[in-house]
């Protein structure tokens, strides 16, 4: 075999370099044409039943763009969040670094969340996440970083005022409350919107999220005598909950109340005795009455024989806003994306939005429903009716630990 | 704490142990007997609770859906252990392990696509509904009922095991099974019998738990864990291990979610450690 010698080693390796400087531009050119959109979803762990319904909301976003935007091709691409943050921070990580990521939406967990943000705020790539913690458009905020889902502290003004005018007299409320970031928040707030009304709150358990055995939990509610049993939990947690409370006879005699819920992805687990007298805060109901919704709604019905819930409307709601950022802006740079959202003022999937310069935060409807008995149903997804929708009270300055967003 | 929330709080115990120890001595026994870590076993409990669902709202009805439950996923047990495990008897168990794992991955795929992967509620029948006032608390029916008739099975197990010729083969097996092939009794039969057994009560325990906590297709891999617990707590093939091992975990579980909740789930963890530390071969086990 014939010997390379060094002469020869060391020309055709300059050589090499030089072929591969020549063709690097055109390979870095042509992948620059492509906008890369990543979807932190969670198909596995506590949150996989709606992993594939986030995924679901987002390529229909993208594909009513025919996948395309300002003229560019759209790749979407998406990860498992597994609800870890190591998991997700990692796969995020790998997207922008191997696939050329510039767009994040995700995942589901506000805990997960936080640390994607940092990710976010550190690789200085778009980031859009909807859900209960205070903290994305608060403590955590940043330049890249947006909040979807309305702000815990509207949210919880809007449950507590708008059942209480509905139930003046349910002084005593017991809490089920998630042992994490959304949690944390909405307990908060609803006991800060609770003063009003002088709200004795009787009892409050935090569980770990995933907890299975909600016996014991509702056995200790019972005995407090509520007139409200409010979910402040997430996931199957709250469905595991509502059954308990039937089966010991607390609900429907007393009122369930979910603070922070998903409309019909909870709605299809419960049959309609289980619906009875129960009220939920939500973000996103198929039944919303603005011209993106409605259009959505029997679109998403039509393709998928199922009206759609808050997850894939979440997803669907922030890659319609990212889309048209991306319009407005005229480019698809994550810096000049943030500051065309930064105080837009627009149409979209919840109706009127304005999104908070200063925090980040996107100012819209959260919307309270009260589920229907089943002789009230017109037809099977027919769950329940919007009692109100409201974007007040907003959260005062006081409240919000976003002092400084940073610059870009 | 009050009379009525410490009564409450044991009774959700009691009834949380009785279907813990159920599938707490079906694994027992096939680990215990077969050397098998089951990792199958979560999904067998779920496969039971989605077969009493569909015989409930089919023309077989709930009760005969309980027994179906336990004849379907005993059989299914069965054709795992004659068709797959049997086959790696002879390899290191690491691939046991593997095997079962891959199916439990496969059995809740499939679940999925027989059921959907929505999770379902379903109530419990009439004549359970509702629920009785016991002066000191007041208790769903069906709780009650699911305690006093899961007591029964473990009983019959019990008697099972201790008093009859087939049982004693078991206990043997357990205690050497070598032993008992050279006495010339079909230890392999005593292998499928036992794994289609072991089966037959996680399924049953699945399908008692339907009207409590509905159906979800994880609903398998979320109990595995406790299943666990309650076999090393009480003992490996220990069949008065699992039972207590069973109740332990459940009350505990119970009285720390109304002392201290969201301590209730490492409170179960936390006895298994103790348990460990005190007794590392099982309350009531002898290896």
């Amino acid at each position: 075999m014939a010997q390379v010698t060094r002469r020869e080693f060391l020309k055709s390796t300059a050589a090499a370099s030089v072929l591969a400087a020549s063709v690097g531009p055109h390979v870095a050119s042509a992948q620059g044409k492509e906008i890369v959109m990543l979807g932190i979803w969670p198909f596995t762990g506590p949150f996989a039943d709606v992993g594939p319904l986030l995924d679901r909301g987002m390529r229909f976003a993208i594909e009513e763009w025919g996948s395309k935007v300002i003229g560019r091709p759209i790749k979407y691409i998406s990860r498992d969040s597994e609800t870890k943050a190591g998991a997700a921070t990692r796969r995020v990580e790998e997207a922008i670094d191997s696939e050329g990521a510039t767009f994040v939406i995700g995942p589901w967990s506000s805990g997960v969340a936080l640390a994607v943000t940092e990710v976010a705020k550190r690789r200085k790539v778009f980031y859009y996440f909807s859900g209960g913690t205070e903290e994305i458009a608060g403590k955590r905020c940043h330049r890249y970083g947006f909040n979807w889902a309305a702000s815990p502290y509207t949210a919880m003004h809007v449950v507590m005022d708008k059942f209480m005018e509905a139930n003046p007299s349910a002084k005593k409320w017991y809490l089920f409350v998630s042992d994490y970031a959304f949690g944390w928040s909405v307990e908060k707030y609803l006991r800060l919107a609770g003063q009003k009304y002088n709200i004795d709150f009787v009892g409050a358990d935090r569980a770990v999220l995933g907890t299975r055995e909600w016996s014991g939990f509702v056995g200790k509610a019972a005995a407090a005598k509520p007139d409200v049993l409010c979910l402040l939990n997430a996931g199957q947690d709250v469905i595991l909950s509502i059954r308990e409370a039937h089966n010991f006879g607390l609900a429907p005699k007393v009122p369930v109340v979910i603070g922070w819920g998903v409309g019909t992805e909870d709605f299809v687990q419960l049959d309609a005795k289980t619906r009875e007298n129960l009220w939920v805060g939500t973000n996103a109901y198929y039944t919303v009455n603005t011209p993106v919704a409605k259009k959505y709604a029997e679109d998403y019905q039509k393709k998928f024989g199922v009206p759609p819930g808050y997850a894939p409307s979440a997803a669907y709601g922030m890659t319609r806003l990212v889309l048209r950022g991306i319009e407005k802006a005229k480019s698809a740079e994550p810096a000049d994306v943030a500051k065309a959202l930064e105080g837009w003022e627009t149409e979209d999937w919840p109706g009127r939005v304005w999104i908070n310069p200063k925090t980040h935060q996107t100012v819209r409807d959260y919307f309270f429903i009260r589920c229907k008995k089943s002789d009230q149903m017109k037809h099977a997804h027919d769950y329940a009716d919007i009692v109100a929708s409201s974007s007040q009270p907003l959260m005062p300055d006081e409240f919000n630990e976003c002092k400084d967003i940073g610059s870009l | 704490m009050n009379v009525a929330l410490l009564a409450g709080a044991v009774l959700n115990g009691l009834v949380t142990g009785m279907i813990y120890a159920l599938i707490g001595i079906g694994l027992s026994l096939i680990l215990g007997l077969l050397n098998i870590p089951n990792f199958a076993h979560g999904v067998l409990y779920a496969l039971g609770a989605y077969v009493l669902f569909s015989a409930a709202v089919g023309p077989v009805g709930f009760w005969g859906g309980l027994l179906l439950a336990l004849v379907a996923v005993a059989a299914l047990g069965g054709a795992i252990e004659y068709l797959a495990v049997r086959r790696l008897y002879r390899v290191h168990p690491d691939y046991i392990l593997l095997l079962t794992f891959g199916l439990s991955l496969i059995m809740t795929e499939a679940i999925i696509l027989v059921w959907g992967p929505v999770g379902i509620t379903f109530q419990p029948p009439v004549l359970l509904a509702g629920g009785v006032d016991l002066g000191v608390t007041f208790y769903p029916k069906y709780r009650l009922a699911v305690m006093v008739v899961a007591a029964a099975v473990v009983l019959a197990c019990w008697l099972f095991i201790e008093k009859t010729k087939y049982g004693a083969i078991i206990r043997a097996g357990i205690e050497d099974r070598d032993m008992v092939s050279v006495l010339g009794i079909n230890v392999r039969r005593v292998f499928t019998v036992t794994f289609a057994a072991g089966a037959g009560l996680a399924g049953l325990g699945g399908a008692f738990m339907v009207p409590v906590r509905g159906l979800i297709p994880t609903m398998g891999i979320d109990i595995l864990p406790f299943a666990f617990v309650v076999v090393v707590l009480g003992g490996l093939g220990s069949l008065p291990g699992a039972i207590l091992g069973g109740l332990l975990v459940g009350v505990v579980q119970s009285l720390m979610t109304a002392i201290w909740a969201p301590g209730a789930d490492f409170s179960v963890f936390a006895l298994m450690a103790l348990g460990l530390l005190a007794r590392p071969q099982g309350l009531l086990g002898q290896r």
